[in-house]
């Protein structure tokens, strides 16, 4: 799915460069991560705007899969890659300041996931000269830091020792560098988080192409290999029956394979597998966490579950027996009745907040502006708070437009509920 | 993992397990949203203990200190470093050094301009960007900055790389800085989708009182009552001298400002309230604001808690981020807590000359065409006293503090 996504991607590029307005390069952006990313907050114009600037995921994704492509985790690679697609231009063409830092500190946030795991050695490498390029390329004064999170920091050492100890010495340099230049801010944790401010969480895909492979053993003996030997070793064992003079048991000559080998291929891997959770489980925890929080936790846990599936049904079918696959993962239907209750209990919740809502100015009188009358066209229900006036002024809201004529401000108590 | 203090025992848990208690990992507790509670102390020395000297240091960075003179000699010394931290031979990292120089990076020539972008360009965000670029060049008669933008980023740098005059004032190696974003009480219709606020950074080892200080709300400095017959005896003393109490809540925790006497327990109402029946918020605690700072708070990062000041001025307060000071950030710790981020309000300007920001509010007036109607100071005497001082006219008056008084 991720990669027609891709694909995608790169055909949609000649007439992404038509897009004129930031409203229709919001569309190139919705492409980029088809799955699970809800409209996000531009970077392209506006000044609030939080969030990946449209096109930097591709251009990034595209260095690192040529990368990937070279097949080689040597910077004089990378560099040539990096002059050849100009990379360090991706700052130029008149960005301000305020705009320029913004885009700069997401470049670097990006950059910065694919340095982590679950992405392959290469890639991670890979986003590690892409780190260094942006950072020393990048044009603000002084220069965006990259932000490290506690927890992703021990992966990081892990990372660099790694490297270290397989002679990547460039790539090990190249990190040392960055650490000496004082390029990181030391954090919390990966973005400013306020709950108040956002109103959709937004969801990371992770490019299934620069994934580490879970498990190489389970990539090279997949559950179909395992299915194919045992077929091959059914019939072949039919064969040596079937020309023995014997039917029953097979000429001694013929007996060349265990016969049990199937049977001890499958243990191996069941165990291998059985190993590979125990020595993930440890830091199982955090990891689904990160699962989480890059939304790729749903993607990968049926994956698994599917292996898991797969192997079962084989080894039942070793046995002759059939078992049957549940497939119940139904979670939705709860949700439905939820909103269904909510709109119905919503009137009189409605009601209630209403009534609530014209008593609240009533109650603090300690506040310094409170609402007493409001005269002019106010279109509001809550003219009847008039009969709770204090003695002090009323201060209507002041509307955007009307900002210097007559104010034709809407009444609002200071302290409202918001409405949905 | 070597450099892991907890971790002593090898292969022990990377990660403390979450036990509900304080940990001081911090980790999210809703992706994306907020994290669990931990120690803000505890975290720093985290990343203290993970942390080399050189990680820390605010000093100038030294490498560029001294980029002519002895360039030879410099470079020996550096590959000497390189070749002790990677455990490689000299030769290897004085490759290192040629291979992976920042010239290899460069793709612009030296008589190219950064702010056009290249033609024949493959990468996309450098396409949508032109895509932007034209558009605002056939839209726009005069692009520019507006003021707001200006405004935002001088506030986010204006503090930048400051030193302090004086040594002792400089920031401790290894402090942490926090973002406080303090949203603004009144909630106007037209924020209902963006709320306000403004963002400080305080440092772990301040006390709460000097945060509480270093917000400017209007609340603090409204007068109350009505003036209209002597408009000169509009008091100098401000509410914020008059109610001093104000809490913040964290965690279960009302931090109360005690350091007047005249200061009042203002979480007492709501404790009484919480404990009166069994409303199922828990016990609440109550401590002095003067007597911790943020390094001894337990905090979710994200998680929306309260400031409260004037009995009933209340201001949501999110604490959005967590980390060590750099060297680029501003070391003079007299400068915190360091305000980076306001909104810009709206001034209610007098009605009168439609120029100045608003100071007096009037009620019944009957020379005002509008009530309630606004007028600054020397439009409100004009209009409405005699060169005597002498009332005329029948109308109530108050003194007005605008919101947007602090822009």
């Amino acid at each position: 799915m991720r990669h027609g996504a891709r694909e995608r991607d790169v055909s949609g590029r000649c007439y992404r460069s038509l897009f004129l307005v930031a409203g229709m390069a919001q569309q190139g952006r919705s492409m980029e991560a088809p799955a699970g990313s809800s409209t996000r907050p531009m970077g392209a114009g506006t000044l609030e705007g939080v969030g990946i600037p449209p096109g930097l995921q591709t251009d990034c994704e595209t260095l690192l899969s040529r990368f990937q492509e070279m097949d080689s985790v040597r910077f004089e690679d990378f560099a040539e890659l990096w002059r050849s697609m100009k990379f360090a231009t991706i700052f130029c063409g008149k960005m301000r300041n305020l705009k320029k830092n913004m885009f700069t500190r997401e470049a670097l946030a990006l950059a910065w996931c694919y340095f982590l795991p679950p992405y392959t050695f290469q890639i991670r490498v890979g986003a590690l000269y892409l780190l260094y390029g942006l950072y020393n390329t990048q044009l603000c004064q002084p220069k965006q830091k990259i932000r490290v999170a506690l927890k992703d920091w021990d992966e990081v050492i892990k990372f660099q020792q790694d490297l270290i100890s397989a002679q990547h010495f460039d790539a090990a340099f190249v990190f040392r560098k960055l650490r000496l230049d004082r390029a990181f801010h030391f954090t919390a944790m990966p973005k400013l988080l306020s709950c108040r401010m956002k109103k959709k969480a937004q969801q990371a895909e992770v490019t299934q192409k620069f994934k580490d492979p879970n498990d190489r053993v389970m990539k090279l003996i997949t559950s179909d290999v395992l299915e194919e030997m045992l077929n091959v070793h059914d019939h072949y064992q039919n064969m040596k029956h079937a020309i023995s003079a014997d039917k029953s048991t097979p000429d001694r000559a013929l007996s060349l394979v265990k016969e049990d080998f199937f049977d001890n291929i499958k243990n191996i891997v069941l165990e291998h597998q059985d190993w590979h959770k125990e020595r993930k489980n440890p830091s199982l925890k955090p990891k689904l966490k990160d699962g989480e929080e890059d939304g790729e936790g749903p993607s990968e846990e049926p994956e698994r579950c599917e292996r898991a599936v797969s192997l079962a049904k084989i080894k039942a079918k070793a046995f002759s027996a059939v078992a049957q696959v549940s497939k119940s993962r139904r979670h939705r239907q709860s949700k439905l009745d939820s909103s269904d209750s909510d709109s119905g209990s919503g009137q009189v919740q409605g009601k209630a907040t209403k009534r609530k809502r014209t008593r609240e100015p009533a109650e603090p009188a300690g506040r310094k502006q409170r609402p007493s009358r409001s005269k002019g066209d106010v279109p509001n229900e809550r003219k009847e708070e008039k009969s709770l006036r204090l003695s002090m002024p009323v201060i209507t809201e002041e509307e955007e437009e009307s900002s210097d004529g007559l104010s034709k401000a809407e009444f609002t108590a200071p302290k409202r509920k918001r409405k949905h | 993992m070597a450099e892991d203090p907890q971790g002593g025992g090898a292969g022990g848990p990377q990660h403390p397990v979450p036990s509900g208690s304080h940990s001081s990992f911090p980790e999210y507790e809703l992706p994306e949203l907020h994290t669990r509670v931990f120690h803000v102390g505890a975290f720093g020395e985290l990343w203290r203990g993970r942390l080399g000297a050189q990680d820390l240091s605010l000093n100038e960075p030294q490498a560029a200190a001294q980029p002519t003179d002895g360039e030879a000699s410099n470079n020996g010394f550096e590959d000497a470093a390189v070749a002790e931290d990677l455990g490689c031979s000299l030769e290897a990292a004085a490759e290192l050094r040629v291979v992976c120089g920042l010239d290899k990076l460069r793709c612009l020539g030296e008589d190219e301009d950064p702010e056009v972008i290249p033609e024949n360009t493959d990468l996309v965000t450098l396409c949508v960007r032109k895509g932007l670029l034209d558009y605002r060049e056939e839209n726009i008669t005069i692009d520019r900055a507006c003021r707001q933008e200006t405004f935002a980023y001088e506030m986010e740098s204006h503090a930048l790389g400051k030193k302090p005059e004086n040594p002792a004032d400089m920031i401790e190696e290894g402090e942490s800085i926090l973002s406080v974003n303090i949203l603004y009480p009144v909630i106007f219709n037209k924020h209902r989708e963006h709320k306000p606020y403004q963002t400080v950074l305080v440092l772990g080892s301040q006390k709460l009182t000097e945060l509480r200080d270093s917000i400017c709300c209007v609340s603090d400095l409204q007068i109350g009552g009505e003036f209209s017959n002597a408009p000169d005896q509009a008091p100098e003393h401000i509410s914020k001298d008059l109610y001093k109490s104000a809490f913040f809540y964290f965690e279960g925790t009302f931090y109360n400002d005690k350091r007047y006497p005249e200061c009042r327990d203002l979480s007492r109402t709501i404790i009484e309230w919480s404990e009166s029946h069994d409303r199922g918020y828990g016990k609440f605690q109550t401590a002095r604001m003067e007597d911790f700072t943020f390094n001894d708070l337990n905090i979710k990062l994200g998680f929306p808690y309260l400031y409260c000041h004037q009995g009933d001025c209340e201001h949501v307060v999110v604490i959005t981020d967590i980390r060590l000071v750099h060297h680029d950030d501003c070391l003079d710790r007299t400068l915190y807590p360091l305000l980076t981020k306001k909104h810009w309000l709206w001034t209610r300007k007098c009605f009168v000359c439609k120029m100045y920001t608003a100071r007096w509010v009037t009620n019944n007036d009957t020379f005002a065409p509008e009530d309630p109607c606004f007028f600054c100071d020397v439009c409100f005497r004009m209009l409405h006293y005699d060169s005597e001082g002498n009332k005329l006219g029948e109308f109530l008056a108050y003194p007005y503090v605008d919101p947007g008084t602090f822009n």
